[in-house]
């Protein structure tokens, strides 16, 4: 439990004059769950975006599994073992639920265009291979009887779920979620909290975007909190929950008191 | 309402393997006896109906299937598909008439010639998107014409003249005027094409290009080497524009740089787009209909771009997705107790 997987070394990042991550460091250790939480804008989607490379950081560094990320193509990142769902959802929408989980696990075929078009048997192979792969992990999000639909018309809830499914069918060691959950009813968030746990125990790290205070409390085994781009606390949910920067983050300092 | 579309591809799926067989070979045989059938109501006024089945016909076929790889597959708006047609067509008329070499053998050099082209196009042009590739491509096409007419050594304005014809095979001589021997080569060529891209297309290439027309984002994010495949679209669609150019000019014996203006790149465009983008069949559909009609009814032929531009208006209102648009269709959820 105690390897570190990712590292962000004094991470900053620069949109011109916008400073949207100032000197952030913190860790993730194997097989944990870190909440990322902050007000809105405070650079939570940022810290996504640079850790998958799509943005560079100005300065720092950012090492998975030891190695730097910094300068690394975007798909070779998630080569590397890094997948990403989106705050927004970006489905591939004319594709079915499965076909969308199986391009995810083309990240790892060996055979290209070429040994398709000739009907290479390492090409039928690993064709037959994914599209189990891929069914697996929609059984596993629970979505399995979605698989022939195509995502567009899928219920907003499944299309989430669908989302986290697609990241796994890259076969990450980290998982990167941003707010799974938005839009969601009580019901499904308490789902979704087993879903994350049932993921982590199946040998993922999962690093955590919610605004959902009691999911992210809940399901967390850490918390890492930013505002404007600082990171204001990093420690355990129930430690988070009464450190005063956090609550003046978010409900503000009383004028008598500052 | 009826959906062409759905209904063919509804007999396709429940059908059985020797099913499909045979209604591939139907098609083939409806597709391959197409010339026999001159003295029907098919017959052209004017130009020989033979030759219109050769070009414009079988050619824009070929063309539209190698343009809706790159347009259809992949999202990727190339307004100078026409270039590599001339590269290919060039390719067979200065080694066609400065070497020994027949048309056989230069087939797959055109091909490659084309393919490098698309290759030296690709790489800058391909980190751009949208409307920037487009006004690139087009640019690509103007810059190929124009060299070829300005360039002396291959003829220049003049083009090239007398291209030997296919040498004789299997005692079947490709003589100027036997229209139906070329038309059957053409088919063969369109057959080949057809088969590659139904292959790709249910692989990981076209899932590929499926998800780097739909969001490329998020298809580089879930490790897509979006780059090297778009590259693969454009070199695909470049070898077969390529391969439709070396047969173009072997048959036609005469190429100039007007055969290859920025008109041919938007009718072959017209073609896919009033077809179906993405649906071979709608694009092979569009591509005869659009070849075939402006010699059947004379009038079109005298107002051909006229009609053109008004019927692409039309259908962008009408039927935005073309006559046989790409795969919309969900299948059947499995019935209970049949799952």
């Amino acid at each position: 439990m105690s390897e570190t997987i990712l590292k962000l070394q004094n991470v900053t990042m620069k949109f011109g004059g916008v400073v949207a991550l100032n000197d952030v460091s913190f860790e993730i250790k194997k097989q944990e769950i870190l909440g990322l939480i902050g007000p809105n804008g405070a650079g939570k989607t940022t810290v996504f975006n640079v850790i998958t490379g799509v943005y560079q950081v100005t300065e720092g560094d950012i090492t998975f599994e030891g190695k730097s990320v910094k300068g690394k193509k975007r798909y070779k990142i998630t080569r590397g073992g890094i997948a990403r769902t989106f705050q927004n959802i970006r489905l591939w929408g004319d594709m079915t639920a499965l076909e969308n989980v199986i391009t995810a696990t083309d990240t790892h075929k060996k055979s290209g265009l070429l040994s398709g078009l000739f009907g290479m048997p390492v090409s039928r192979r690993e064709e037959r291979r994914d599209k189990a792969r891929a069914q697996e992990l929609l059984d596993f999000i629970g979505i399995g009887e979605y698989a022939d639909r195509l995502a567009k018309n899928l219920p907003y809830g499944v299309q989430r779920r669908l989302e986290i499914a697609r990241a796994l069918g890259t076969e990450p060691k980290l998982l990167l979620l941003d707010e799974p959950a938005a839009g969601f009813n009580p019901a499904e968030k308490v789902e979704l909290a087993q879903t994350i746990r049932k993921i982590r125990d199946a040998g993922y790290t999962v690093l955590l975007i919610e605004h959902d205070m009691s999911l992210v409390m809940g399901v967390s085994d850490r918390v890492v909190v930013v505002d404007f781009g600082q990171k204001i606390a990093d420690d355990l949910p129930t430690k988070v929950q009464n450190d005063k920067r956090v609550i003046e983050a978010y409900l503000g300092v009383p004028e008598d008191a500052s | 309402m009826f959906n062409l579309r759905d209904w063919g591809a509804g007999i396709w799926e429940r059908s059985g393997r020797p099913v499909r067989v045979l209604i591939a070979l139907g098609a083939i045989a409806i597709a391959a006896s197409l010339p026999l059938l001159g003295g029907t109501f098919l017959k052209t006024p004017i130009a020989d109906y033979g030759s219109v089945l050769v070009f414009p016909v079988a050619i824009f076929v070929i063309m539209a299937l190698g343009l809706n790889i790159v347009i259809g597959k992949s999202g990727l708006l190339d307004l100078g598909y026409v270039a590599f047609f001339a590269i290919g067509a060039y390719t067979m008329g200065i080694l066609g008439t400065k070497t020994g070499l027949n048309s056989w053998e230069i087939l797959p050099i055109g091909i490659a010639m084309a393919m490098f082209a698309g290759l030296i196009l690709g790489v800058p042009a391909l980190r751009l998107r949208g409307d920037y590739l487009a006004i690139i491509t087009l640019g690509f096409g103007e810059i190929v014409r124009i060299t070829a007419l300005n360039l002396n050594s291959i003829g220049g304005a003049n083009g090239i003249v007398g291209i030997p014809t296919p040498p004789t095979i299997f005692g079947l001589e490709y003589t100027f005027d036997n229209h139906r021997l070329y038309f059957w080569t053409f088919l063969i060529i369109i057959l080949l094409t057809i088969w590659m891209i139904r292959r790709l297309s249910v692989r990981r290439a076209g899932r590929a290009w499926e998800s780097i027309r739909q969001d490329e984002d998020a298809a580089e994010l879930m490790g897509v080497p979006t780059f090297k495949y778009k590259i693969w679209a454009f070199v695909l669609g470049a070898s077969v524009g390529g391969a439709a150019g070396v047969l173009y000019a072997s048959k036609t014996l005469f190429i100039s740089p007007d055969n290859f203006t920025l008109q041919v790149s938007i009718l072959i465009l017209a073609c896919v787009v009033f077809g179906g983008m993405g649906n071979i069949w709608g694009v092979i559909l569009g591509a005869v209909i659009l070849g075939y009609l402006p010699d059947r009814i004379r009038f079109i032929s005298d107002a051909r771009l006229l009609v053109f531009g008004a019927v692409l208006v039309l259908m962008m209102n009408l039927r935005p997705d073309g006559l046989l648009p790409r795969k919309k269709r969900e299948k059947a959820l499995p019935e209970k107790g049949q799952s």
